[in-house]
């Protein structure tokens, strides 16, 4: 083993250790008391919020899949002046516009006052999570169906006689499996941790907007253990399903 | 058996002229090879009349019909790219289905229509197959099933021969000459390698910088080169001996 290894491996350590450090305190923090864990699972706020996160989160992400495919295809396939600015727009605007931005101008355009009011609401919980986790899946979707356009599969269709729907369900789709599970799985944890958005547009009402992060600030404000308890819940849930999703993208690769 | 006719095409990518005024007639069931060097326009030339790419002059008439403003999917021209473009996701089966499947062809077409061209090729027992479990060669040949099924009235195909390896490469050249006259298609084939080029060619178009310099059989190209260019080009069929 040499310096350089030595260097590589001190770096790669250093930062699994900080990735690691607060799951692992988050486990022994709790460890020793295991009935606040059954107590956060009764717990029927704890219970909703959860409810609310996941649900929305899965919503979030199936809805993201089936705009993303059809977008992807347009933006590959159409020639317009701006189409440059359009995906900055889409795809990474979205991610670094501040979420709490995203849910203020939610809550005028949508919200009290205008002729759809929605705020405060389940659709408002989804639609802001959607506005901040969806670019996720479209940057993947949009990569991939441009990879395939490379390769010259799709003219290969066409020649065969391949109309847009033969070319979309029988080659862009099934050869873009993989990214689109990986674009769903990400829009899933990115909906999952999304906070601030969904705080201003769809606020926190107990058993109908309010999410996972908000109970667990509430909580650690009153009852700081509790609010651990449920934390760990939390990331137990999302580290099974990423890893069930990583296991369904892997058995496709 | 359809006429393939290119008058004038001219295609640009910038300020570099791709094709050039390109005139050519491949006559009905003729293998017509067009040979040149890389870069010389050859792949251009091919998707120009395919329809991917769009001619800034020119047109392409198939049995005399102007096709410039058909999309590819009406063009009927069966197409075979360098890599062969098979679908990594489908069977051998699926794929020489793929264009009977488009036209909306029932089950039992279908079936007859890819056993007969894999019949055709020498395919059978590799319905079953996915590219990657394939060889070069049946890689082609599974290209080229595919390509005839849907009895194109044109067949285009991008250096059929640049990924065969030296082994096996005559008797897939052979094969696929073979086969491609047994279907009497109307085939243009594009090619860099001259000994390739006689050995498939009933004609030869020698292409330089985007234009045709010559076009003629063996016979012509060989006793008549236009000038030191053609020459050139045709020298290693000379030094091998192959006529």
């Amino acid at each position: 083993m040499d310096k350089y290894d030595i260097i590589i491996l001190a770096l790669a350590s250093c930062f699994i250790l900080f990735m690691l450090a607060s799951l692992f305190y988050l486990y022994v923090a709790v460890g020793n008391s295991w009935n606040l864990v059954v107590n956060a699972l009764f717990n029927s706020r704890i219970v909703g919020a959860l409810w609310i996160s996941v649900s929305a989160a899965f919503i979030v992400g199936a809805l993201a899949i089936v705009v993303s495919i059809p977008t992807a295809y347009v933006l590959t396939y159409s020639k317009f002046r701006g189409k440059s600015l359009m995906e900055t727009l889409l795809i990474e605007f979205p991610q670094t516009f501040p979420p709490a931005t995203v849910g203020l101008v939610y809550l005028f355009m949508l919200g009290p006052g205008s002729p759809i009011n929605i705020a405060y609401t389940y659709p408002a919980v989804i639609i802001a999570k959607f506005y901040v986790s969806a670019p996720f899946a479209l940057g993947l979707t949009l990569r991939r169906f441009r990879e395939i356009h490379r390769m010259g599969l799709d003219v290969i269709a066409e020649s065969l006689g391949g109309k847009t729907k033969h070319v979309l369900l029988w080659v862009l789709i099934p050869l873009s499996t993989v990214d689109l599970l990986g674009g769903f799985s990400l829009t899933w944890a990115r909906a999952m941790g999304e906070v601030a958005a969904t705080l201003i547009f769809a606020g926190a009402f107990p058993w109908k907007t309010e999410i996972f992060p908000a109970v667990v600030y509430l909580a650690s404000q009153s009852d700081p253990p509790l609010a651990l308890a449920a934390s760990l819940i939390a990331a137990a849930l999302s580290i099974i399903a990423l890893m069930l999703f990583r296991w369904i993208v892997g058995g496709r690769r | 058996m359809s006429e393939l006719r290119v008058e004038n095409l001219s295609k640009s990518y910038g300020t570099t002229k791709a094709i050039d005024g390109v005139n050519l007639t491949v006559s009905p069931s003729e293998f017509l090879v067009v040979m040149g060097p890389s870069g010389c326009g050859k792949t251009t030339l091919l998707l120009t009349i395919l329809g991917v790419l769009r001619a800034d002059e020119g047109h392409v008439y198939i049995n005399g019909k102007d096709i410039d403003a058909l999309p590819i999917s009406e063009r009927n021209i069966g197409y075979t790219p360098q890599d062969f473009g098979l679908f990594p996701h489908l069977s051998t089966y699926d794929n020489v289905a793929f264009g009977l499947r488009t036209r909306g062809f029932g089950r039992s077409e279908v079936y007859a229509g890819v056993k007969a061209m894999l019949s055709l090729v020498g395919l059978e027992g590799f319905e079953g197959r996915k590219p990657n479990e394939l060889s070069g060669g049946q890689k082609q040949r599974v290209a080229l099933a595919r390509a005839l099924a849907i009895q194109p009235s044109l067949l285009l195909l991008d250096e059929p021969l640049s990924n065969i390896d030296e082994v096996t490469k005559a008797e897939v050249r052979k094969n696929l000459k073979e086969t491609i006259k047994k279907t009497g298609v109307t085939t243009l084939c594009v090619m860099h390698d001259p000994g390739d080029s006689f050995e498939l060619g009933d004609r030869i178009a020698v292409m330089y910088s985007g234009k045709i310099i010559q076009c003629g059989t063996l016979h012509d190209l060989l006793k008549k080169p236009v000038n030191e260019l053609v020459s050139n080009l045709i020298a290693p069929v000379h030094r091998f001996d192959l006529i």
